[in-house]
């Protein structure tokens, strides 16, 4: 009888030593490190259990010590997989902000191009030469309204210190 | 008929002495569980792309983690595939390796823990020491991700 419970407490103590050194592996994989939380939570109630027997059987814990600390290290792995899970989305996060930015930028430089772009159209045939030239340029715009209407169109918008 | 329970005696001790030692029995079903690996790599094709383990990261975030395609590099690999495997995924080799290495530690250290009963604990220390550091170099990677996202939350 008391060989029985010997053994039983050592089957535990293996198949507690077995889950945890196979969590340990699974749990350092991110892809299913989440998931070894479950087998690492058994692998540490095999070596509980497996614990309390020998201890009262007086049967050696060398195997059931063993399978329970790397069962616990196993999870504490697989939760800090949660962190890594959180580096992820973090990064997720930034992309479409980064994107956004570029695009931004790119229509920035669009426009400016844009405004300052001195566009010159060329026809020529046998009888005819047609040349269109389109100045963009914003400050020419500006200087050829000032002369239409002959009047300053810049105003000072400053303000001035009252005395 | 004493011929033939002398005959049988030695071979129905070792069944017993293989299945009453722990480090056997742990040897074993590592080994099974090895083979387990490489079989389910060897089973499922790349080709068809129907692994049952998806990644959870990918689920839960919608962006690939640092092992995607591991699965699908380790087949490759069991195929003879090297350069198509490092482009699923450039750890997948380290594991592989890894996975293979550990079958050998298995079967050779069953074979000698049967065999050289009289230093069972130095094999066991040799054995773990050993393997800690195969895991260590193979897994360096992983690990290290692991610290930088702890880093990174802190």
């Amino acid at each position: 009888m008391e060989e029985g419970k010997n053994n039983s407490g050592q089957n535990l103590g293996i198949a507690a030593l077995i889950t945890a050194i196979v969590t340990f592996v699974l749990a350092v994989i991110p892809c299913v490190g989440l998931i070894a939380i479950i087998p690492g939570i058994i692998a540490i109630i095999l070596a509980s259990v497996g614990l309390s027997q020998a201890s009262r059987s007086g049967a050696p814990r060398g195997i059931l010590v063993a399978g329970l600390i790397i069962g616990i290290i196993a999870s504490l792995i697989s939760v800090s997989q949660v962190f890594v899970a959180g580096k992820i989305a973090k990064n997720a996060d930034k992309w479409p902000d980064e994107i956004q930015n570029l695009v931004r930028d790119v229509q920035d430089d669009v426009v400016k191009d844009l405004e300052d772009a001195n566009i010159s159209i060329k026809i020529e045939s046998d009888s005819e030469n047609v040349e269109i030239n389109v100045n963009t340029k914003q400050t020419d715009k500006v200087q050829k309204l000032e002369e239409m209407e002959g009047v300053n169109t810049h105003k000072d918008d400053t303000l001035q210190k009252k005395k | 008929m004493i011929l033939c329970k002398r005959k049988s005696e030695p071979l129905k001790s070792k069944v017993v002495k293989l299945a009453d030692e722990p480090y056997h029995i742990i040897n074993i079903v590592f080994a099974g569980v090895l083979v387990l690996i490489l079989g389910y790599s060897g089973i499922f094709s790349p080709e068809k792309d129907n692994y049952p383990v998806v990644c959870i990261h990918e689920r839960l975030t919608g962006q690939p983690c640092f092992s995607c395609g591991l699965s699908h590099s380790i087949s490759l690999i069991v195929r003879g595939r090297i350069r198509e495997a490092y482009e699923w995924n450039q750890y997948g080799m380290r594991v592989f390796l890894f996975f293979i290495s550990q079958l050998i530690f298995r079967l050779d250290f069953l074979r000698l823990s049967i065999k050289r009963h009289e230093y069972r604990k130095q094999l066991i220390i040799y054995d773990s020491a050993g393997s800690a550091l195969i895991f260590l170099i193979s897994f360096w990677p992983f690990l290290v991700n692991i610290i930088q996202g702890i880093k990174n939350i802190i």
